[in-house]
């Protein structure tokens, strides 16, 4: 049984993480099939290996080792209907492929020092547009995935207080297609592809207080990550006479994954009903410029600073679980985002707002060891706004769903 | 069968997704407000009849002013509009013969190559100007006749010697405006002056047959009252500041880079009259009757040289320094105060003339200063840059299809403010501009 979860483990492993935008900017909180069934909430309880993203300092409080996969498909449409034309527009995004792989472990039963593992996407997208859409000068695809990997020590040291930490090291990869406008005698357009490969470290630190017997408390903080491209690649498809002005080259570029600060509320109603409560605020605010660099500049290729000005937003998360048998429950949830994203500032590549959300979640413990779980997200945003820099005006109507699994093995 | 519960959960997750996650479209609200769009006529001159890189040519024809116009008004109500246009396949063909131009590598009296609007052929489609009168039973509501100037919308003789005009009418002794009013026209554009504003201007002033203000207004408004007479309602555009074209913005008047040499003999050559020529960039001579005894004298800052300079000359055989320009290469100060105080003349009878009648007034000199300036339109930067500014053809005159359809725009809004229509604006951007080798 356990060889066959490995399977999966190594085939989920291999994916390259990506998911549309549906997250706040393009932070995607798809951690924990338990969490995403209440809410995406669970900061202040212990869930599984999950933890180790949502509050290093619980899974002190585990007693198991554990070995947990699970993946997010997620759905995510856009379209974009221009004020001046009245058109709409639409996105071809792939399905998004947020996962999530832990590994929990304790030295000796009951110990107070816990180990783990986790590999996790807590940021990416991949936003296609549809062929010679109005902002193809603007954007005609991003590709943006990170892979966090985070070792993690966990210790408790009573059975009140735990704390914990991790190490996050990220690579990731982006990719940005847009057309220019010059055209090839045909009246086809000269298009620019930037892609590159980035790298980041960063950590998460958590503090687990299980005030009583009921009532508990977490407090995370993840910390800002820049992600680096410093070699990537940029090809001009041109036409020949305009070759010397768009040289292939290298460029660098940069950014911020924000850090997030966490407050979590958990209480137990009884054996069968539990509550959470999340709040993050989240460091947006470090978004407030996309530089491009280029190693050789022309007079047509300057490099580009494109103001953001992402604001710091507060989000509000909360969910119940509901135990119907033993090996049964159920899960609810909710919340709602402010948006980063300023007046002014909205591009097609996170076409943002404010947002709420609703998400539903099943467990299902199949036997002593393993166990199942389910959620589903689903959200929709809307959002009109004049570009400051594009000048691009109209109205993104996005929607997205999100079904998820996830496997726990525990011995 | 826990599994089986799983799978079915998952699996209907994944069809919802699916299925369900799709934004729905609603198509606009369009209204035609007070327009009756049933019959449009556009009334102008190869601004809107589709005229572009310096030829009539189909390409430019089914993207011109009048075409985007009747496409959009179709959108409410509009008959179907009608161009007469030539041959897909032909070169196109200016008033002396020429074909289009294109942009192409060319080599100058250097040696040196490098892109430049040159011919598409060595010969024009002369078939279209050779056109006699089109004979078929339709009459064609693309009135934007190249060349076509206000007072000769009245003129029962211009088919005799426009031949654009001679390939859409209904005979050689019929006036434009018997024609226009012979398609019983519901709703018209009249976006003419262009052409006489801009003969003074392209000829450097040299040749005066602008018409008095008086003679302008006269005629513009014996057109406008035959519409308003027939019940048809309508826009009209008042002219830009036509120096602000690329023509007249591309030579730089500081353009003349010397070396030490030439710099020496020209100081030599002028220097009697006060002037001198040093290493790098000086100012062009001209010739001007009033400046001195020799009539000549150096370019002032804010004069316009015009794209009609042969630059072979200028780079090899010393025109515009030794051999200065001549007055119809420059635009001076006291032509261009003429020229501005005529189109401010002509636009205060255009607005007075609409206010009259009730038409919507499309105010042209704002959106060529945006383009003067410069201004970023859904990601695009368009400009008055000569070839790479991205709304002129390739004469320096004429917008191209996108510039064309930024145009459109400006008289879309105009209706929709003055008729209460809503009408949906063109993407600029899915038009073509200037094509590069």
């Amino acid at each position: 049984m356990f060889f066959k979860h490995l399977t999966l483990f190594s085939f989920l492993f291999g994916l390259i993480s990506s998911s549309p935008l549906w997250g706040q900017g393009f932070q995607v909180n798809f951690q924990g099939q338990k969490q995403q069934g209440m809410g995406l909430a669970g900061t202040a309880l212990y869930q599984d290996g999950s933890s180790l993203f949502y509050n290093p300092g619980s899974v002190a409080f585990s007693n198991e080792n554990s070995a947990n996969v699970g993946f997010t498909p997620v759905f995510a449409n856009v379209l974009y209907v221009d004020s001046t034309t009245m058109q709409g527009y639409r996105t071809e995004n792939p399905m998004g492929r947020p996962f999530h792989a832990y590994g929990l472990f304790q030295l000796k039963d009951s110990s107070a020092l816990k180990l783990g593992l986790a590999v996790y996407t807590p940021f990416g997208s991949t936003v296609q547009w549809e062929d010679g859409w109005i902002g193809r000068f603007a954007i005609t695809r991003l590709s943006l995935s990170a892979i966090f990997i985070q070792p993690t020590v966990s210790y408790r040291i009573n059975d009140k207080l735990g704390f914990g930490g991790g190490l996050v090291v990220s690579t990731g990869s982006v990719t940005l297609q847009r057309d220019l406008p010059v055209q090839f005698a045909n009246g086809d357009y000269a298009s620019a592809s930037l892609s590159g490969s980035a790298f980041g470290l960063g950590f998460n630190i958590g503090v687990q207080f299980n005030a009583t017997e009921k009532f508990s408390l977490g407090f995370t903080y993840r910390s800002q990550i820049n992600m680096k491209v410093s070699d990537g690649e940029a090809q001009f498809n041109v036409p020949e006479s305009l070759n010397a002005n768009f040289p292939d080259g290298t460029f660098s570029s940069s950014l911020p994954l924000p850090q997030v600060v966490t407050l979590g509320l958990a209480y137990k109603f009884n054996e069968k009903l539990t509550a959470v409560v999340d709040i993050n605020y989240v460091g947006w605010k470090a978004y407030d410029t996309l530089a491009f660099d280029y190693a050789v500049n022309t007079p047509s290729l300057q490099d580009t600073k494109s103001a953001r000005n992402y604001e710091n937003i507060f989000a509000f998360r909360g969910g119940v679980s509901y135990g119907i048998t033993e090996a049964f429950t159920v899960r609810a949830g909710g919340g709602y985002g402010r948006t980063p994203v300023q007046n002014g500032y909205v591009t097609p590549e996170t076409p943002d707002g404010n947002r709420f959300y609703g998400t539903f979640g099943l467990g299902c413990q199949v036997d002593q060891k393993l166990s199942i779980d389910a959620s589903l997200f689903y959200t929709q945003v809307q959002r009109a706004d004049t570009n400051l820099e594009t000048n691009l005006s109209g109205t993104f109507f996005t929607k997205a769903v999100a079904p998820g699994l996830s496997i726990i093995y525990k011995w | 069968m826990k599994q089986n519960i799983f799978f079915i959960f998952a699996l209907c997750s994944i069809l919802f997704g699916a299925s369900s996650c799709k934004p729905k479209y609603s198509e606009p609200n369009l209204s035609a407000g007070d327009v009756n769009a049933a019959r449009f006529v556009m009334i102008g001159d190869g601004h809107s009849g589709g005229y572009m890189d310096d030829a009539l040519y189909c390409d430019g024809q089914k993207n011109s002013l009048a075409e985007l116009l009747g496409e959009q008004l179709e959108l409410i109500g509009g008959q179907s509009f009608t161009t007469r246009f030539v041959n897909q396949n032909s070169v196109g063909a200016n008033p002396f013969g020429q074909s289009r131009l294109k942009l192409a590598y060319k080599e100058d009296c250097n040696g040196v190559s490098s892109l430049s609007p040159v011919r598409v052929a060595t010969q024009g489609d002369i078939s279209i100007i050779a056109t006699t009168t089109f004979s078929g039973e339709a009459l064609y509501r693309n009135f934007g006749i190249p060349g076509m100037r206000t007072t000769q919308v009245l003129s029962p003789n211009l088919a005799q010697f426009n031949p654009y005009f001679a390939r859409i009418a209904s005979s050689n002794t019929v006036a434009p405006i018997e024609d226009i009013l012979a398609t019983e026209p519901t709703f018209f554009a009249i976006y003419l002056g262009m052409e006489e504003v801009l003969k003074y201007a392209r000829t450097g002033g040299s040749v005066d047959d602008l018409p008095s203000v008086a003679d302008f207004t006269t005629a513009y408004e014996e057109i406008a009252q035959q519409l308003h007479n027939q019940g048809a309602k309508g826009v009209v555009a008042t002219l830009p500041n036509v120096t602000q074209l690329p023509y007249f913005r591309t030579i730089p008047y500081n353009g003349l880079n010397l070396d030490a040499s030439t710099a020496n003999l020209l100081s030599a050559v002028f220097g009697a009259l006060g002037y001198t020529f040093n290493v790098g960039p000086n100012s062009f001579m001209i010739e001007d009757p009033d400046a001195n005894a020799f009539g000549v004298r150096q370019i002032n800052a804010g004069e316009l040289l015009l794209l009609s300079i042969p630059l072979d000359s200028v780079k090899c055989n010393q025109m515009g320094s030794l051999f200065p320009f001549r007055n119809e290469f420059v635009l001076n100060l006291v032509e261009q105060q003429y020229l501005n105080m005529t189109i401010n003349g002509y636009n205060d009878a255009i607005r007075t003339i609409a206010t009259t009648y009730n038409l919507a007034v499309v105010e042209t000199a704002p959106f060529y200063q945006q383009l003067f300036s410069g201004f970023t339109y859904n990601g695009v930067t368009f400009s008055a840059q000569f070839v790479s500014g991205g709304a002129f053809s390739l004469d320096g005159i004429h917008l191209n299809a996108k510039g064309n359809a930024l145009l459109a725009n400006e008289f879309i809004r105009a209706i929709n403010e003055h008729h209460g229509a809503v009408i949906p604006a063109l993407n600029a951007n899915a038009f073509s501009g200037v094509l590069f080798p």
